[in-house]
């Protein structure tokens, strides 16, 4: 099946992102938001990523105009996918706010579109069965920032159709993106494997095995990872972190997913990483 | 303690390497190899680093020759990724100035790391002493306690089987859970590639003995044994998880 209507649902961080990299490879992007004000957001951003993209002679100016002209805000979720051929769905990380979400674009849309959802931790199964389309319902699990990261997770539950897969596929390439196939389980690929990194990292600092600065110094140095696992949590969140945590020790229910106790007493104390000055390292400038 | 003359006894390809940058440095570096007389090298130097194979009743001989000929002062160090400091220290006069100095490098960019690992009676001072001169000579000390895998081998392990365990049940290829770490969360190696590169016997015997003294969770994916019985043990055997020609 061919596409070239796309439907991003949610202007935040993702939603942006997504619309953008569509609509500069060529793509109709309408972007939509429950809010005005979110939609504005989201594509000033894309302007100022633009423009950031012209000043670095990597687009010409009348590039970035055609790229902005492909891309339609709108509010009316009607308006937004009655009319396309993929709706990708960045919107908040609640199972029943997306369930509900594609519940309403079924009927909205026609019975070719498909639906794709960015989400890194609900399950793609539970979303496709809420519509009466599970056969053209895929993940498409997009990093951050979109525009920057290559590799796009696509994740096919048991009633994903081989025609939905491969047009999805063949979208990710089209996007000059890497797809990645991955049936349907907390953290698909990237995520889980992450967290055994983690995990394993915060477990030596519980275990009174090493310092964290230690512990980041062997990651890097010896295999080469950019950062550590106590620089990284820090740098994303530590309540973020906890949250991914417990969601793979809910599904898995094994020992290698379960909260360190580091990481669990952090978060208790408000230490949650660069955004609050203390995480697993002190960013307070000493006074 | 200042470590200026060091005896490298027993030869390897990572051994060879570290001598010769440690000769880079102003340290006097002296090589023997079992046949030779390895005690009386051992005698004119500040610190004794093994790079023997992995049999404990071996460098354990060898260090207790090593603690009979050496000065009170110098350190005996064991270059074995295995947990046997604490043992092996036991088995010299000097368990105060044993230590473990494991080197690492995996990294693509082909830095070093030496991960100096301190036995249940190995001295600050000792393990100071190791930080000190690995760092000059250009090596990146971590200091850690002993404990099954080290760190560098026990996360590896543990993300490989973990791999391991997604890929038998279906859940991705090994081209797809290789290339998606790497491009979406900047991974320098796929874990199946590190495991073939390191071999999946290394592997299985890691997450072996993790299993054996940390608990459960390290027991090895079946798919690995299986790897082992069918010879498929990595790119040294030209079959691991991919095929090499």
């Amino acid at each position: 099946m061919e596409i070239t209507r796309i439907c991003v649902l949610g202007a935040g961080v993702m939603g942006h992102g997504i619309a953008q990299v569509c609509a500069q490879a060529g793509f109709e992007v309408n972007l939509r938001d429950i809010k005005a004000e979110l939609v504005e957001a989201g594509i000033s951003k894309i302007k100022a990523f633009l423009s950031g993209s012209v000043e670095r002679k990597k687009l010409t100016q009348a590039e970035a105009d055609a790229v902005l002209n492909r891309i339609k805000g709108t509010i009316d979720l009607r308006e937004a996918a009655k009319d396309v051929d993929l709706v990708i769905e960045a919107v908040v990380e609640d199972i029943e706010i997306k369930k509900r979400v594609f519940k309403e674009l079924d009927e909205i849309c026609p019975e070719q579109t498909i639906f794709a959802s960015n989400t890194s931790a609900q399950s793609i199964t539970e979303m496709a069965m809420a519509t009466s389309r599970p056969e053209k319902f895929i993940g498409m699990h997009w990093f951050n920032p979109p525009q920057l990261m290559q590799g796009i997770e696509v994740v096919v539950h048991e009633r994903t159709s081989s025609d939905t897969l491969e047009t999805i596929v063949a979208l990710c390439h089209k996007l000059g993106k890497t797809p990645g196939i991955c049936k349907d389980s907390t953290g698909f690929i990237v995520n889980r494997l992450l967290q055994i990194w983690y995990n394993e990292g915060l477990n030596m600092y519980d275990e009174g095995i090493a310092e964290p600065q230690d512990i980041d110094t062997a990651y890097r140095v010896g295999c080469g990872f950019r950062m550590g696992p106590f620089e990284l949590r820090d740098m994303v969140g530590l309540d973020t972190g906890l949250a991914i945590t417990e969601t793979h020790y809910r599904a898995y229910m094994r020992d290698q997913f379960k909260p360190p106790r580091c990481l669990v007493m952090k978060v208790k104390a408000g230490e949650l990483g660069r955004k609050t000055g203390r995480g697993f390292y002190n960013y307070e400038k000493s006074t | 303690m200042k470590i200026e003359t060091i005896a490298i006894i027993g030869r390897s390809a990572l051994g060879d390497e570290i001598a010769q940058l440690l000769a880079q440095g102003s340290l006097k570096v002296l090589n023997s190899t079992l046949e030779q007389d390895y005690s009386a090298v051992a005698e004119a130097s500040d610190l004794v680093l093994e790079f023997l194979s992995e049999d404990f009743d071996l460098k354990s001989k060898v260090m207790r020759d090593c603690d009979a000929k050496c000065r009170r002062e110098t350190i005996l160090a064991t270059t074995t990724p295995n947990p046997w400091i604490t043992r092996l220290a036991s088995q010299t006069t000097r368990p105060d100035r044993f230590v473990g100095i494991n080197f690492v490098k995996h990294a693509p960019q082909g830095k070093l790391l030496g991960q100096v690992v301190k036995g249940l009676q190995t001295s600050p001072e000792t393990v100071e002493a190791c930080v000190e001169f690995l760092q000059k000579s250009g090596i990146t000390p971590v200091k850690l306690e002993e404990s099954p895998g080290f760190i560098i081998d026990r996360v590896m392990a543990a993300i490989v089987n973990e791999a391991a365990l997604m890929y038998s049940t279906s859940l991705a290829t090994i081209e797809d859970i290789d290339k998606m770490v790497k491009v979406c969360a900047n991974w320098p190696l796929g874990p199946f590639e590190f495991a073939d590169s390191i071999g999946i016997d290394k592997i299985l015997e890691t997450l072996d003995t993790l299993a054996c003294h940390l608990g459960p969770k390290y027991q090895p994916c079946f798919l690995l044994r299986r790897m082992i019985d069918a010879g498929w043990l990595g790119k040294k055997a030209g079959r691991g998880f991919y095929t090499y020609s």
